[in-house]
């Protein structure tokens, strides 16, 4: 019994798990890249958390065409996902350039010397 | 009868307009003195111009803005805030001229005189305040004008006073703060216009902390120790800026604060009732004992002024806490006669600094011979504080005593006994000095029998002989009809219920 | 006039666009990029000003972009509390207005770049204006990520040898607690199967089972507010990244982003006030101690900085813990208190970081003893610093003492004396510094002779700073606009009644 509301709710404890992994690697890395692989991590935690949420079971993908077959997964929270990478790719673009710029200023990304540059 | 009317709002706007022209078109000496002079006149003729009302009974206000959305900016011309403001628009017109006279080359001047006016502005306003957020807001506004009055010399003595004076009644501020917050917050109104908006119903836990809070807040201002610590420090100031921190703003405005938290905030009755009042008593006994020992042993003239400032503050806390009529009437009193005496013997010590450049007291040795005028002034004030019939000390005692027999405490005539003798200690033997012992040798005198006369200039000497004489008029013709005494009176009649 | 309903999409659509716009427009002549951006403002601000009165008179309105139906198409709702804008307007309008001159002078700067600096600040403009009016959760998310990435941004471009690592710093703060909020507005979605706040709302009263899921997605909101508005302990970001962004951008972000953290608060407090799925009485307990904790934190930090904006940063911690408390006090004065600081506090740093601003920008230094004597040279701007310093300290009758009033009186009224004696001691403390800051200005002996020879603020930034110094002491005295404007919100927000 446990295991089946387990199996049936994986998706979302997955990205709990997920989630945390991303919280900790931001808090316990000092390598920036790793600082950010981390929110990245965080992002799709996250992403996956929404898009199970659309799951129906034995539902098809919400795409509308000849033939397709009710019922369908619902298309909402997908859209959702897309915008949510659309601003995670943002995001990861500005990080990336400001770790760069860091590298070029200061020799450096590790954060605990970074620090001691202050 | 109650009025609407602008005059309560002029009142303080005139010596804020006043700052106003100093600030932006006071480099030129003629346009500032003439600015400076013409406020403090305007602001006399509009006191005065209610007095005639007032005595009648009349009661101007003028309501100009709620703020907050219940409570806001009002002002209210009673008894007891024409009689302040009466006394602080009259000493204003005479330290103007004095400061003009003593602040002559000083380069900071236009600072000085701006913050000047705008002090005077607070006074006034305070002296008006319909409610305690009015009043609050004035304290404040006085706490932040004097600062740079108290640090002008910029010296690190002076900043350092300037730190502790802002410490000081900063903290007491805060405390008025809550204290106005929780009293709103207990019967819903701040207005100071009946005997008393606190009442019994409130729990009696809340009414002893806003009784705390609001003494503690304004005792700081009005030096009741041992929160007097700023005031003797405070004495690095130019002398017009300690005559008027002394004798009429800020610690007048501390008195005043206390006289209106016991007549109005909490009234007579309510008081009387808890019990309050009597450690009050006390602690401003002990003050004027305390305070006036300290005094004996100062060099210093300016500050063995402060700590007779400090104990004769302590009269007003003692006159309200004791709640009877008389001793009520002799609190109002005193911020007259206290401010007139005191201020006489600030503008002598600076008049002194300013001819002789002597500071302590015993250089003051034979000084008497060389400014008659400028002593006799003074020793008319001590006169009057050590309590002699005829001036206007004398009228303070002689209330207080009869004060504490209706209330059936005659160990306070003790205190007024002993203060009495105090004060004849530390003042009389600078009196004695001036007038009986000989100048020193070395100093300007043409043969052994007529010293040179060597006054003060005029501008110095005028307001001084001005006060000196004002203390004569106010003891000897206090009850004469239109004089501000008759305004005291209304005061504790209306406060009083009678 | 102002019932036309397409203000509000204009409103936020007239700052996005701008941003686009700016740049392309100013390709061929730089020196145009700053006066389109006023014009943009402009155009913003006018909208703004249409919406507000038409909130002033009939209330809560909203609007629905395309004709699609709530709760299925997405609501923008104009409320009371969305009239932030006006303060966004006017307080955008200035900063584009005082970065004219001052951004060509920062260090670093690329000439060919300053148009997208301007396009940043347009961004950053439009997502707080969207996110203050949106009625959709997920438009809440977006317009919070727009804002989010434009302010990291601007932080950076300031060019201090420190910039990109504050940013940084800001960055990962910022985008943890935006997917808090993500994850949060998931969560909210599950449950109800719908983004609209009010429609979640009422649905959330109507869910059956037990409160933890709710309260999961309460607390994960509420935690990525907090970091948005830099309450303690989630402050750690803001002090470095104010005091180093540009000034006018300093302005921005402390007068209004970590606003943006509070009216996600009371969006979110609306949605569970409403619903009554979650009682919010620990939660309000909790943010009156974090209140209580970062005013006195912010404060003490304060009196230790040498640099003026570093401490103006840290008092911004402290202000915001004055509205955290008053809205966690949950009583009609704390909550109308903590409500009008968000203006008044948007006024009064935005003016002290303008006069800081012009300081650095006509002296070059940026510490209390190297600005000594700065009061004579610099009277205008120095008289500004100090109204705003007398302001935020909450002496009368300066905008700052209202809300310290109110918020005191709401914890009276709320029972809580302790906490009016904390946030009155804890002004207090703050005044420390301002003391020093005056003392410095005007009574300490200059040490650089650059100081002594500074000209006054050029008119572009006397201007602002000036008139917002001014409402500072106006707001004081109509103090009573604000609440009376405010108070049928509060009393929504208090009683639960229809959101």
């Amino acid at each position: 019994m446990t295991v089946d509301i387990a199996w049936h709710n994986i998706y979302y404890l997955a990205s709990v798990v997920l989630f945390c992994i991303g919280l900790y690697v931001i808090i316990a890395k000092d390598n920036l890249i790793k600082k950010f692989l981390g929110l990245n991590i965080m992002h799709t935690s996250v992403f996956m958390f929404i898009i199970a949420l659309s799951a129906v079971d034995e539902g098809h993908a919400p795409i509308m065409v000849e033939g397709a077959v009710a019922p369908f997964a619902n298309p909402l929270p997908q859209a959702l996902v897309l915008t949510g990478i659309v601003v995670a790719v943002s995001t990861t673009a500005l990080a990336l350039s400001l770790i760069i710029r860091i590298y070029r200023h200061c020799d450096t990304i590790e954060a605990n010397e970074l620090r001691e540059l202050e | 009868m109650e009025v609407m009317d602008i005059r309560p709002l002029l009142a303080p706007v005139v010596s804020f307009a006043c700052a106003g022209m100093v600030f932006f078109y006071g480099s030129n000496r003629h346009w500032r003195h003439f600015w400076m002079l013409s406020a403090a006149i305007t602001k006399m003729v509009i006191v005065l111009s209610m007095l005639p009302g007032s005595l009648r009974g009349t009661v101007y206000y003028y309501d100009v803005i709620d703020f907050t959305g219940g409570v806001g900016l009002g002002f209210r011309a009673d008894a007891l805030g024409m009689f302040f403001s009466l006394v602080s628009a009259t000493l204003w017109v005479i330290t103007t001229i004095y400061a003009i006279g003593y602040m002559g080359g000083d380069e900071k001047r236009i600072r000085f005189f701006g913050f000047f006016a705008l002090c005077v502005s607070s006074t006034v306003g305070i002296a008006f305040a319909n409610n305690l957020l009015t009043l609050f807001l004035f304290y404040e506004m006085l706490t932040i004008c004097t600062y740079p009055l108290v640090i002008h010399k910029e010296t690190p003595e002076a900043l350092r006073a300037g730190r502790k004076y802002l410490a000081y009644t900063l903290i007491g501020g805060a405390f008025i703060l809550i204290g106005s917050v929780m009293t709103l917050d207990a019967v819903g109104t701040l207005n100071l216009d009946r005997p008393g908006i606190l009442n019994a119903t409130v729990d009696p836990g809340s009414l002893a902390l806003i009784f705390f809070l609001l003494i503690a807040g304004f005792g700081v201002k009005a030096a009741i120790m041992p929160i007097h610590g700023w005031l003797p420090t405070a004495m690095v100031a130019p002398t017009p800026v300690s005559a008027l921190l002394h004798a009429v703003a800020v610690v007048k405005v501390g008195a005043f604060g206390i006289l209106r938290t016991v007549y109005n905030v909490f009234g007579v009755d309510l008081l009387g009732d808890l019990g309050y009042t009597t450690p009050l008593a006390w602690l401003a006994a002990f003050t004027i004992i305390a305070a006036s020992t300290i005094a004996i042993f100062q060099g210093n003239l300016k500050r063995r002024l402060a700590y007779s400032t400090i104990s004769q503050l302590s009269y007003i806390v003692l006159g309200a806490a004791v709640l009877t009529p008389f001793a009520a009437t002799a609190a109002i009193a005193h911020i007259a006669n206290q401010a007139f005496a005191k201020i006489t013997m600030f503008f002598v010590a600076g008049a002194i600094e300013r001819t002789t450049g002597k500071t302590e007291i015993r250089e003051l040795d034979g000084i008497g011979h060389r400014m008659p005028w400028t002593m006799g002034a003074f020793t008319v004030a001590s006169l009057s504080f050590t309590g002699f019939p005829l001036f206007a000390g004398f009228i303070t005692k002689w209330y207080l005593c009869l004060g504490s027999l209706e209330a059936g405490q005659w160990w306070f005539l003790g205190v007024m006994v002993a203060s009495s003798l105090l004060n004849a200690a530390y003042f009389l033997p600078i009196v004695y000095l001036a007038f009986f012992k000989p100048l020193p040798h070395h100093e300007g005198r043409r043969d052994e029998e007529s010293p040179r006369i060597h006054e003060a200039r005029p501008s110095l000497l005028i307001p001084t002989l001005l006060c000196a004489a004002y203390v004569i008029v106010l003891g000897a013709s206090a009850d004469v009809p239109g004089m501000p005494f008759s305004l005291a009176k209304a005061a504790v009649q209306f406060v009083f219920g009678m | 006039m102002e019932n036309w309903p397409h203000w509000l999409v204009l409103v936020v659509m007239a700052p996005l666009v701008g941003a686009a716009v700016v740049p392309a427009l100013s390709l061929r002549n730089r020196a145009l990029a700053p006066w389109i951006a006023l014009a943009v403002m402009s155009v913003t601000s006018l909208a703004a000003l249409m919406l507000l009165v038409r909130v002033a008179r009939e209330g809560l309105f909203s609007y629905v972009p395309g004709g699609w139906e709530v709760p299925y198409g997405i609501e923008l709702r104009f409320d009371e509390f969305s009239a932030v804008i006006g303060i966004i307007c006017l307080i955008g309008w200035l900063a584009v207005l005082f970065s004219v001159r001052y951004v060509e002078h920062m260090p670093n700067v690329v000439p060919d770049r300053i148009p997208y600096y301007y396009a940043l600040l347009l961004l950053n403009m439009g997502g707080m204006i969207g996110f203050s009016v949106t009625g959709d959760l997920f438009n809440f998310f977006i317009f919070l990520e727009i804002l989010s990435l434009s302010g990291y941004a601007l932080v950076a471009i300031s060019g201090e040898r420190i910039a990109e690592m504050a940013a940084f710093k800001y960055l990962l703060m910022g985008a943890i607690s935006s997917l808090s909020v993500l994850f949060a507005v998931g969560f909210i979605y599950g449950m109800t199967g719908t983004l609209n706040m009010a429609d979640a709302a009422s649905r959330l009263a109507g869910l059956d089972g037990s409160p933890a899921a709710p309260a999961v997605a309460l607390g994960l909101m509420t935690v990525g507010f907090m970091v948005k508005a830099a309450i303690f302990p989630l402050h750690v970001w803001l002090p470095d990244a104010h005091a180093i962004a540009p000034s006018p951008v300093s302005a921005v972000l402390s007068g209004l982003v970590v606003k943006v953290g509070i009216i996600g608060v009371i969006r979110v407090q609306q949605i569970y006030q409403d619903s009554g799925v979650v009682d919010l009485a620990i939660l309000n307990q909790l943010f009156v101690w974090l209140g209580a904790i970062s005013i006195v934190v912010g404060a003490f930090f304060a009196i230790f900085q040498e640099d003026i904006k570093l401490m103006l940063a840290y008092s911004t911690i402290s202000n915001i813990g004055y509205i955290v408390m008053g809205l966690g006090l949950a009583s009609t004065y704390g909550v109308i208190g903590g409500s009008v600081h968000v203006f008044n506090h948007a006024l009064i740093k935005a003016a002290l970081f303008f006069a800081a601003g012009a300081l650095i920008y006509r002296t070059g230094y940026r510490t209390l003893t190297d600005l000594r004597g700065v009061g004579k040279s610099m009277p205008l701007t120095c008289a500004a610093l100090s109204i705003g310093a007398i302001s935020i300290v909450g002496i009368p009758p300066t905008a700052g003492f209202l809300c310290k009033w109110y918020i005191a009186l709401g914890a009276f009224e709320a029972d809580q004396p302790f906490f009016g004696f904390a946030l009155i001691f804890g002004a207090l403390f703050i005044f420390i510094y301002y003391i020093r800051m005056v003392n410095a200005f005007y009574f300490l002996p200059p040490v650089r002779s650059e100081v002594v020879d500074a000209k006054e603020a050029p008119l572009s930034m006397l201007i602002p700073t000036l008139s917002l110094a001014a409402l500072c002491l106006i707001m004081g005295l109509a103090g009573r606009i604000p609440l009376s404007f405010i108070e049928p919100a509060v009393m929504r927000l208090l009683n639960g009644a229809g959101g």
